[in-house]
């Protein structure tokens, strides 16, 4: 075991255990901030690794995805196994294994120890959460569990440290020494019954030998009143109260990425400004300075901006999940969500969309089964996020009457306001749907989930989320959505423009003119014909088209393109002018108005469906990880944009709205 | 025979066997739902489905179409 140089080489210690029984907590106690975090190769799980030092031995521990078995029927669990035999590419073999078990809970627990004691590596047991244990009146005795066992049981409680140094002591001492432990089973799996499939025989043969154990190391007491965590229980999964108090938590969780983050990325953007109003002044015009301001720095704002919505959402998620209440939540909204072929986990990373779908897109790793997390994150750019709500008020405001709906109160743009946002739902429950029983047709995916007990989150393991998240986010999207932006910058300026000798220009004339003469600008007019059946002009259709990378530079372009400059349409002052030129808007050559009530709608519903944020597509490709993904949503969402508006203007113009 | 999705809420029975081969059966099994164990209807979703269980001093969330691959005795 010593490497060239005379040092030994790490331990490598594998860290397996069901979902919820404080596996996180265990590996941030042991190792601290991961050193190495990443996916395996050709899955989408992650890799996460971490090192400490004990007695002079530096440790590798290999966090592997917490799961119930390790039958290998998914992907999480092939890669458990692939790790724990050795067979992963660039994760050496275990020397040792740690198996996490959850002390309130340790019949289920046993199942994968028993699993991993099969496969015949030094192994020790750390066994968890004895406090919630003992509020259930249970007390599992460690050393006759390990006599029982044929290995080491650290008892462990990481918020008071305890534990943790024995366990240390015990992985360095095991990997050393430990014989691999007997197999205990092979007398139950002989016993059992031949009619059955073997893995059903397996796991029947399991109990079998857990239930012997069980029975010897559980003391319980006699207690019979109901504990804190079933009391806590009743309430949130109350058909009245439950519900009551998931809309407040949901409410809250959307308040706060929606208008907490705001201040945040207001500063961010403010920031940004006066970077660029830095490099403005030290910089002459030219090339170099429109690069610097216009791509690179344009980009980088671009990307830090959705930090804060980020690391909110990650926050609440990971309180959430931390204290138990994610698989509530996913409880109480499973039946909604199911018809639309997805699950009640996807609840939460739509919901999150409506603010920002890259925020929930990332949310969606909540959701362990790959078929219903894939669908989720496809349908979810279709939430009608912040981004689009300045289009929708400009429009609504400046084209639907504002005549009354059935009731007086009931004011027409406000119902075509509404209208959008339920467009986007409808849609994506429909492509969920039609998805689900074609691409992705296959054997019902179970929801057979755990209700962990109640339990207070661990701050660390908040923290390493949050950090986690928004690292993830800046280092593999971040880098992407800057190219694009530079991309785009260089589209949208060059070839610079020629301006006809003799005319006096002022400076927004210019502006315009030259995104007219750019790539962009010929690429506007190259696809009119595209266009024109939705009621577009050739000015509407490269707004559009800038506006792919980013939705919410629509306004920005219109007014550079209909010669306003850089006016900010999101003003009071901006919008009116934008929203005057608009209006007076003609037809090349022609005296018919651009603008009417159907133009208006069909780009609402343009935007509505659009997949128009690089930013989303970079995220979907890094969650996914494969390419296949951003190009089908960007596919079908253009595919469905087109044909909405082309809908819409061809129905509105029929019914002479 | 019944199965466990007939079970109302606040009923316990004894599972008799979960005889299907496919994944979910299996899983089912894994998660400790295995011949003579007893089960503990314990609530639903407001809106029918899924149903929370109590299995081996934990509780389990399956859904109803799940349960019925689940026969029980009372």
């Amino acid at each position: 075991m010593t490497e060239p140089g005379g040092r030994e080489r790490p331990l490598i210690v594998a860290l397996v255990g069901n979902p919820n029984t404080g596996k996180s907590t265990l590996f941030t106690a042991l190792a601290g901030i991961p050193t190495r975090i990443g996916n395996y190769p050709g899955v989408t799980v992650e890799e996460k690794v971490g090192r400490f030092s004990h007695h002079g031995r530096d440790v590798d521990l290999v966090d592997l995805p917490g799961t119930y078995s390790l039958r290998a029927q998914s992907p999480d669990e092939q890669v458990a196994v692939d790790v724990l035999c050795g067979r992963m590419r660039g994760v050496p073999k275990p020397d040792c294994a740690i198996v996490v078990v959850d002390a309130s809970n340790l019949a289920r627990n046993l199942f994968l120890t028993s699993q991993v004691l099969d496969l015949g590596l030094p192994t020790v047991v750390a066994l968890t959460l004895g406090d919630l244990a003992a509020e259930r009146g249970i007390t599992v005795d460690a050393d006759s569990l390990a006599r029982r066992l044929g290995c080491p049981v650290i008892p462990v409680v990481v918020p008071q440290g305890v534990g943790v140094s024995t366990l240390r002591d015990s992985v360095v001492g095991a990997a050393a020494a430990l014989p691999p432990p007997p197999p205990a089973l092979a007398a139950h799996l002989a016993d059992a019954d031949a009619e059955r499939p073997p893995a059903a025989r397996d796991a029947i043969a399991r109990y079998a030998w857990i239930d012997g154990i069980a029975a010897d190391v559980i003391r319980r007491s006699d207690r019979t009143g109901r504990s804190r965590s079933e009391a806590i229980d009743a309430i949130l999964t109350h058909r009245v109260w439950g519900t009551l108090v998931f809309a407040m938590v949901m409410l809250a969780l959307f308040t706060s990425i929606f208008r907490l983050a705001s201040p945040a990325m207001d500063l961010i953007s403010a920031g940004m400004d006066g970077v660029a109003a830095q490099v403005e002044a030290s910089l002459p015009e030219g090339p170099l300075r429109s690069l610097l301001v216009d791509g690179v720095l344009a980009g980088v704002g671009g990307v830090v901006v959705f930090v804060p919505q980020i690391a909110l959402l990650f926050l609440f998620i990971a309180i959430l999940e931390g204290c138990g209440y994610l698989s509530r939540a996913a409880f109480l909204m499973d039946r909604l969500l199911v018809g639309a072929g997805l699950s009640g986990k996807s609840f939460i990373p739509l919901l999150s969309s409506f603010a920002c779908a890259i925020p929930g897109i990332m949310a969606a790793r909540t959701i362990e089964n790959r078929r219903d997390r894939l669908l989720t994150i496809l349908v979810a750019p279709l939430m009608s996020c912040s981004a689009r709500l300045p289009v929708y008020l400009l429009l609504c405001g400046a084209f639907v009457p504002d005549a009354a709906v059935v009731f007086p109160w009931l004011r027409l743009p406000a119902v075509v306001l509404v209208a959008m946002y339920a467009l986007g739902v409808i849609v994506a429950a429909a492509v969920a749907f039609g998805l689900s029983r074609t691409v992705f047709r296959g054997p019902p995916q179970p929801f057979v989930m755990e209700l962990p007990g109640w339990r207070w989150p661990q701050a660390a393991v908040v923290l390493e989320r949050v950090r986690e998240a928004a690292w993830s986010f800046l280092k593999n999207a971040g880098t992407l959505i800057l190219a694009m932006s530079i991309v785009l910058w260089a589209l949208g300026t060059y070839p610079r423009p020629v301006l006809p000798a003799g005319g006096e220009f002022t400076e927004a004339e210019a502006r315009g003119e030259a995104l007219r003469q750019s790539f962009l600008g010929r690429a506007g007019r190259a696809i009119e014909p595209l266009v024109k059946p939705l009621g577009w002009d050739w000015r509407l259709g490269c707004a559009a088209l800038a506006s792919f990378p980013a939705r919410e530079v629509v306004l920005g372009t219109l007014g550079v393109i209909y010669n306003l400059g850089d006016v900010d349409p999101g003003d009071e002052e901006g919008g009116t002018m934008l929203v005057r030129r608009l209006k007076a808007a003609t037809w090349d050559g022609t005296e018919r108005k651009v603008f009417s009530l159907p133009v208006a709608l069909s780009i609402m519903v343009f935007f509505a469906l659009c997949a128009q944020c690089a930013s989303t597509l970079a995220v979907i490709g890094r969650e996914t990880g494969s390419w296949v993904w951003p190009v089908v949503t960007f596919a079908y969402m253009t595919s469905l944009a087109w044909l909405g508006a082309f809908a819409i203007y061809q129905l509105g113009t029929a019914l002479g709205w | 025979m019944q199965s466990l999705e007939e079970i109302g809420v606040g009923q316990t029975a004894s599972i008799a066997d979960v005889p299907g081969a496919d994944a979910v059966s299996l899983r089912l099994l894994e998660m400790g739902l295995t011949p003579g164990v007893r089960v503990a209807v314990v609530g639903r979703a407001p809106l029918g489905d899924p149903v929370e269980l109590e299995v081996r001093g934990y509780r389990l969330s399956i859904r109803r179409r799940e349960a019925a691959l689940v026969t029980v005795t009372t």
